[in-house]
């Protein structure tokens, strides 16, 4: 290539200002082709190693919950009610080591109800009676 | 006599709650002149948390109950004011409540305990006869959170300025509860606390979450429907008027008082369920949400807090985040704003 863009006597001419090196490029391109074996195998990698984490998740806790007493793994997310860092929970980030469970368990609601507890004894037994006092509503 | 009754309402069982997934355990008794609730899991762990409840349960209520004779806060009232040295827990309740009046401007303030004796509210609800009877008082405006002075367990009250915690202590219930189960159980597992609809959670969350229904009120029947969201941290909790009424004189009242009139509030919104870092933070934002009215968009969008209000006639508006749909899960905070005015949430004191 360089011989075809040459003089007669051998002498090759400088190269323009901004042309590139011919060698250069060569080693430009032996690069490129290393890099993009590498990011294959990095990707290859992560992609590995993030399906074996899934598996072995999968594996430790099964989609139903031993019915008692048997789940016990999963200690992320563990801590007390208060936090203590800025931002917002990613409400459904950390939510994924406990049982699943679909029924609601309580109800955030005003604390309409009012519970009267008495406690007596009838004939040796303990007698406890509770009356609820249901709220009163904006019709009444 | 009335301290024997209320010692046995204390001391109520606690009875389990078929939720239909046995992989959470949840009982529930009375307590605090409303219901206790407690969700745990692993279910084996019930026992362990309901007497961590019952400790906590009855030191809050000797500490804070404004109904309670022998509570330290009564002592406190009787006194007619001057400098207390306050036990851990009651300074810990006074701490965080003058902590979300500041936070709330002056919203949720703890010195309308008069004003609420004015209108009728001067023992436990279940106690008052909520059929209509004489005119209430004048209306007794609060006299202002700032009056109180607390630095350390030393607390100055002036003559005649009655607190009333309410805006705060089943928050702060909730949040003992939660660390103190927690602490319990070795902190395996996770546990949800409800003190009357005011709902705190620790420890490992079930998937997506903790299932917890929003309602007005616990029996209600009118639109709009409860929906469904999932607290995977922090804590929820509701204020409404349509809860704890009584008539006097022909008008209905209620126990949310305006502290700048000394009359029930009367804004636009009838329900505020509010998310936040913990239970004192929500409990108090609910309560300010009712009493500020129409501000209460401005407000709770300010303080970047999830929430869900419900209009006097019905129609829902959801703030940050809050989802419109039901079963999914609703964002919380996770930095307290009026623990960080008070001490952390401690032992039980």
């Amino acid at each position: 290539m360089d011989a075809d863009r040459g003089y007669p006597d051998g002498r090759v001419p400088l190269r323009e200002p901004g042309e590139p090196d011919p060698g250069v490029r060569v080693r430009r391109d032996s690069i490129r082709k290393a890099r993009r074996i590498s990011n294959w195998t990095a990707a290859a990698l992560v992609v590995g190693t993030g399906a074996a984490a899934v598996a072995l998740a999968h594996h430790s806790f099964p989609a139903a919950a031993p019915a008692t007493g048997g789940v016990t793994a999963g200690a992320a997310g563990q801590g007390g009610g208060a936090g203590t860092s800025a931002g917002r929970t990613g409400a459904s980030t950390q939510a994924t080591s406990g049982p699943q469970v679909t029924h609601s368990v309580a109800t955030t609601t005003a604390s309409g109800v009012t519970v009267t507890t008495t406690t007596r004894t009838v004939n040796g037994k303990t007698v406890v009676t509770q009356v609820r006092h249901a709220p009163a509503h904006a019709d009444d | 006599m009335r301290a024997a009754a209320l010692a046995l309402t204390c001391a109520a069982p606690w009875q389990q709650v078929a939720t239909g997934d046995d992989v959470v355990a949840v009982a529930e008794r009375a307590a605090l002149g409303t219901s206790a609730r407690v969700a745990v899991w692993p279910p084996t762990c019930l026992g362990v948390a309901c007497a961590a409840m019952d400790e906590v349960l009855a030191a809050l209520d000797q500490q804070a109950s404004r109904f309670r004779e022998d509570s330290e806060l009564s002592w406190l009232h009787g006194a007619g004011g001057g400098i207390f040295v306050l036990s851990d827990g009651l300074a810990e309740a006074v701490g965080v409540a003058l902590a979300a009046a500041r936070w709330t401007g002056g919203r949720a303030d703890p010195t309308v305990g008069e004003a609420l004796i004015s209108l009728g509210y001067n023992r436990d609800f279940a106690d008052i006869d909520q059929q209509d009877g004489e005119p209430p008082a004048d209306p007794t405006p609060a006299p202002g959170w700032h009056r109180v002075r607390l630095d350390g367990p030393l607390l100055r009250l002036p003559p005649g300025v009655r607190l009333d915690l309410g805006a705060t202590a089943k928050g702060v219930g909730s949040d003992r509860a939660v660390r103190t189960v927690m602490s319990a159980i070795g902190h395996q597992g996770g546990v949800l606390v409800s003190l009357g609809g005011d709902i705190a959670v620790a420890g490992t969350p079930p998937r997506d979450g903790w299932p917890v229904t929003v309602a007005e009120a616990p029996d209600h029947a009118g639109p709009p429907l409860p929906q469904l969201v999932r607290l995977t941290g922090g804590a929820v909790a509701t204020s409404s008027v349509t809860c704890r009424r009584w008539r006097r004189g022909g008008v209905t009242l209620h126990h949310i008082v305006d502290p700048g009139t000394g009359r029930p509030a009367d804004g636009p919104w009838r329900t505020a369920s509010v998310t936040a870092a913990t239970c004192a933070d929500a409990n108090a934002a609910a309560t300010a949400a009712i009493v500020a009215g129409r501000a209460a968009v401005s407000w709770l969008t300010r303080e970047d807090l999830p929430a869900r209000l419900v209009g006097q006639d019905g129609e829902v508006r959801y703030l940050g985040g809050w989802p419109a749909v039901s079963g999914l899960p609703v964002p919380v905070l996770s930095s307290s704003r009026v623990y960080a005015g008070a001490r952390p949430p401690g032992g039980v004191g």
